[in-house]
């Protein structure tokens, strides 16, 4: 009965007032041999929430979601310059400790990409090579947590053995999403999570997304504008690798102060 | 009106077509307000019965736009300009088919007048009813160019409205003292007064709403906003 009671969380309506960010993008510039995809980005991710990052293909909203990791340091002739602060440090140097930093940053992906392993080791996998777990007992109790938080642990628990694989695509993502939070990430970057998925299975993530909120600062590449627009609390529009605007959702989707943003999220680019 | 087009060119086409049914209804209640009027002055029951009758196509483009409105937000989800656009045409296609029911009141009452002597202060209303038709007049012009400015300085005009209502209520009130037996006849007339106020409340909202759906901001509505001014 007060499961049912229990009263939804709402996005908040204002950015202004919002946690200290817990990124801190200034002047963050990528170009991929020579050619530039990302101008001058400056943004901050305020904690505890979802920021959206909403563009036409190309516009460099992946780009700067993957400086956010360091995935780009994997792309030949990729040059990333300017600064993104986290707790204090700049993640972009490339003295920074990578590993460390995809401990802290985790990442979901478009496609579901499940290890070909079973559903245990693909959330077990995280915890033991970061050293998080003592003995079998704690790494048991990380794994049941994170499948618990990405709503998985009731469809799961009694197969754990069974191959990750041979989950539905919809649980195959939540999998995803629970290995990613297995490692206590702050934020976990998620770059178009829903669309190889139904729409109930989108609803799910779309429900574990607002949960997850609570305990990680997440950041979502959407081309779905209405998804965009139920799940995050602040959204940045991208366009030709520039940030064009950036601002409370509710804003953003019924007065935004920039035309480009208006045409681009209501159908008239081109 | 839209700014500019679609990629999805049914999609304009369906914000055109919702901008003109309010152009059409506003055209005929504004229509409906002057003629009633017209038959309250020249004492034709006919032109009367036309304003009741007229009422009906009103209230059906009311149903039609709340029905394109529905169907919008459900197929189109749309966003930004084009939600305040629909959002407002909801809201004005209200506002319009509340001064057509007002038009139609007054139509009602002229034709019960239209049986006694000629009596009260019948320029003074259509004085009053001219001002009002005016402003429904420039704020239906005001929607179809989508200029918010002029909107803004239409409503400022409500205050011109209620002042001409309160000093026509006033000379109604000095007529059935001198003379209780206009009493009936100027009550009528102190609805129909205020039925034409009305109508110029509701050309305020619908300036204000257009302001929202240019500007993406709400104006204050001074109607709620209490003892600003004396109200009858």
């Amino acid at each position: 009965m007060l499961d049912t009671l229990k009263a939804t969380t709402l996005p908040s309506t204002e950015v202004t007032g919002l946690p200290t960010p817990m990124l801190s993008a200034h002047d963050v510039c990528v170009s991929y041999s020579g050619k530039q995809a990302l101008f001058d980005v400056s943004l901050d991710i305020p904690q505890n929430e979802v920021t959206a990052l909403i563009g036409p293909s190309g516009c460099g909203k992946s780009t700067f979601l993957r400086c956010i990791n360091r995935m780009n340091d994997v792309i030949d002739g990729c040059v990333t310059s300017g600064t993104i602060l986290m707790d204090g440090r700049n993640i972009l140097e490339p003295s920074e400790d990578v590993v460390q930093l995809r401990q802290k940053v985790g990442m979901v992906f478009q496609k579901p990409n499940p290890f070909p392993k079973s559903i245990f080791e693909n959330i077990a996998y995280g915890p033991r090579i970061h050293g998080l777990a003592n003995d079998k007992t704690e790494l048991d109790g990380i794994v049941e947590v994170s499948l618990e938080r990405a709503g998985l642990w009731k469809e799961v628990k009694d197969r754990l053995n069974q191959p990750g694989t041979g989950l539905s695509g919809g649980q195959q993502q939540r999998l995803c999403i629970a290995r990613a939070i297995a490692v206590s990430p702050d934020v976990v970057l998620m770059d178009e999570p829903c669309s190889a998925l139904d729409p109930i299975a989108t609803a799910r993530i779309e429900e574990l997304i607002d949960e997850l909120r609570e305990k990680f600062t997440i950041v979502i590449v959407t081309h779905s504008m209405q998804q965009a627009a139920r799940v995050s609390t602040q959204t940045a529009f991208f366009h030709m690798g520039y940030v064009v605007e950036v601002g409370a959702t509710e804003k953003i989707f019924t007065n935004p102060e920039d035309p480009r943003t208006n045409g681009y999220i209501t159908g008239r680019f081109g | 009106m839209a700014a500019d087009s679609h990629i999805v060119k049914s999609y304009t086409a369906e914000l055109d077509q919702l901008t003109t049914m309010i152009a059409e209804m506003g055209g005929l209640a504004e229509a409906a307000v002057a003629d009633a009027t017209l038959a309250l002055r020249r004492r034709d029951s006919d032109l009367a019965q036309r304003v009741i009758e007229g009422d009906r196509k009103i209230d059906a483009l009311e149903a039609q736009v709340a029905s394109n409105v529905v169907r919008m937000l459900a197929l189109r989800q749309p966003m930004a300009t084009d939600l305040r656009t629909i959002v407002a045409a909801l809201k004005i296609a209200g506002d319009l088919e509340r001064a057509g029911d007002y038009a139609k009141n007054i139509a009602k009452r002229s034709l019960i007048l239209n049986q006694s002597p000629v009596t009260g202060p019948i320029s003074a209303i259509a004085n009053l009813s001219q001002m009002v038709a005016a402003m429904l007049h420039e704020v239906l012009d005001a929607y179809v160019a989508g200029d918010a400015d002029v909107a803004e300085r239409v409503r400022d005009r409500d205050e011109d409205i209620d002042a001409a209502h309160t000093s026509l209520f006033r000379e109604l009130l000095t007529y059935m003292m001198e003379d209780p037996r206009t009493i009936t006849a100027c009550t009528h007339m102190v609805f129909i007064a205020k039925n034409l106020e009305r109508v110029g409340d509701h050309a305020t909202n619908i300036a204000e709403n257009l302001v929202y759906q240019v500007r993406g901001e709400h104006l204050i509505d001074r109607h709620v906003v209490p003892g600003e001014r004396n109200e009858l």
